[in-house]
């Protein structure tokens, strides 16, 4: 059984947010809730000033708090690492929302899901079918696109980022990208004084 | 003193520190009428105040079921929350909640001769007893359930049940004040001492909130700078420190004892303590995700404009 985990390659990322259309694409995601954000930061001080890029998704902990905090059990681990929410279960507390460091999850409130993207009230026939898959007043996040990889594809973002900068794969198996990759340019996790040994690394 | 504000987000895809928006009002209101309502309930079963009983069960069963209702997005599905008794301390404080509002009910009927015969004498030391340790569990599991939330400094520590059990007593002894003014409680004179040791104790416990903030993370410390210095210092400072804590304490030791005396010390007790469970939510920060990356060393060498 593989254990999925990606690696940011910050020198690649060029800020463009494919990765955020392409996930709101495949997940069909309101408007107002995104599953991977590209963070921005203007560092330094003139003239020598750099925009810099960081995407973020899950990071489908080791350790979730998430999972931990969670008083239903909706939040739950995959034998393959990836870390999923089951709205059947979940009421809508948002204590995962708070105990997640790395602001990965969102609530669906009715807003969402009733209003589409041209603003009228009426939603589309794409946005109709997607919408379908959410319940109002649970929590939702990235599954880094599980139907997609049980079918044997990569997530919707990977595939989609135009300079490789996002590189999907079994953190087990030591010949793999990731892997190669986080060995090579000692890959970094997030936060990783908060103990929960994220599966998602950046090299820089 | 001035906090930048690019450190504090505002901008949805900006990197940095992000102030804690999902618990608000709701849940304060919730854990303000938990606490109050269970420490009442917890002081008149010591103090022996049947009244107390009644209201501080109303409180927790009426107050805080609903503030917890309305913040849930599937309030039909609360009942779930019992499931994770192994590693949640909302299921856990489900299930205080549960044997706090059933044996203390039963307690109540109990001495109030309405069981009808139907609860056998021996088991009334065992109901007592029961819905005794159900409403220290109600005082205290928020605190627990706060200090499980690594990802903020300012809530996680062993400070936050202490400072639960510490304001759920105080608003207890507070109000049986004010209820109990004309009945003969037992021990009546101990009230005064158990007051004046919690409101010192709550304001120990506050410092050494804020102490262990500032010097555990950088947003812990931000968090810190928040409630003592900055946006909130206003309100922290003079509405749950100086309203909450110093004011009460310096009037039961102060002025003579009466029913205007013992309204006001409850009201702004109980007004400190509903803004410190607002504010502690307002305040709470996340650290910056990336925290290895050189701009945000950069960003905490310079941390607040004009600090040294």
């Amino acid at each position: 059984m593989p254990r999925w985990g990606m690696v940011f390659d910050l020198k690649r990322c060029i800020g463009c947010n494919a990765c955020a259309v392409a996930c709101k694409q495949e997940n069909n995601l309101p408007d107002g809730v995104f599953f991977t954000k590209t963070l921005f930061e203007e560092a330094g001080d003139y003239p020598r000033v750099r925009r810099l890029y960081v995407p973020t998704l899950c990071n489908h902990c080791e350790d979730p708090p998430c999972k931990r905090v969670c008083p239903t059990g909706a939040t739950y681990v995959r034998a393959d690492g990836i870390v999923m929410v089951d709205e059947r279960k979940c009421i809508g507390c948002s204590s995962c929302i708070v105990a997640c460091p790395y602001d990965a999850r969102t609530l669906i409130e009715s807003e969402h899901l009733s209003s589409g993207l041209f603003g009228d009230a009426r939603l589309t026939p794409f946005e109709q079918q997607g919408r379908s898959r959410f319940t109002a007043g649970t929590v939702a996040k990235c599954t880094f696109c599980h139907e997609r990889v049980d079918a044997g594809l990569q997530p919707a973002c990977v595939v989609t980022c135009p300079t490789e900068a996002r590189i999907f794969g079994d953190l087990d198996d030591p010949n793999s990208k990731v892997q190669q990759l986080i060995r090579d340019r000692k890959g970094q996790q997030p936060l990783p004084e908060k103990n929960t040994n994220p599966k998602v690394y950046y090299i820089v | 003193m001035f906090v930048r504000p690019s450190l504090l987000g505002g901008e949805e895809f900006g990197r940095g520190f992000r102030l804690q928006t999902t618990w608000s009002w709701s849940m304060a209101t919730a854990f303000f009428f938990g606490e109050i309502g269970a420490g009442l309930f917890f002081v008149s079963l010591v103090f022996g105040f049947p009244a107390g009983l009644v209201v501080g069960l109303l409180l927790t069963a009426v107050g805080k079921t609903a503030g917890h209702l309305v913040h849930l997005g599937q309030p039909t599905r609360a009942w779930r929350a019992i499931y994770r008794l192994n590693s949640s301390w909302i299921s856990r404080g489900l299930l205080a909640i549960v044997v706090f509002t059933g044996f203390g009910t039963l307690h109540i009927l109990d001495i109030a001769g309405l069981t009808f015969g139907l609860l056998p004498h021996a088991l009334s030391p065992v109901v007592t007893v029961l819905a005794g340790a159900a409403a220290v569990v109600v005082m205290v599991y928020q605190g627990f359930a706060m200090s499980h939330s690594t990802a903020i400094t300012l809530w996680s520590t062993g400070l936050m049940p202490i400072i639960s059990f510490t304001y759920a007593l105080l608003s207890g002894v507070s109000l049986i004040g004010v209820l109990a003014y004309d009945f003969e409680l037992q021990n009546a004179a101990t009230l005064d001492v158990i007051r004046n040791g919690l409101v010192l104790y709550g304001l120990m416990a506050l410092i050494g909130l804020l102490h262990s903030a500032k010097y555990n993370s950088p947003g812990g410390r931000l968090s810190a700078v928040l409630l003592s210095k900055a946006s909130f210092a206003k309100w922290f400072i003079l509405l749950v420190m100086v309203v909450g804590l110093i004011v009460p304490g310096l009037l039961a030791t102060l002025a003579p004892r009466s029913l205007l005396l013992e309204l006001i010390v409850a009201t702004a007790v109980l007004a400190g303590y509903y803004s410190f469970r607002v504010l502690l939510l307002k305040a709470a920060v996340y650290e910056p995700i990336q925290s290895f990356l050189p701009e945000t060393r950069l960003q905490r060498a310079s941390f607040f404009e004009g600090e040294t």
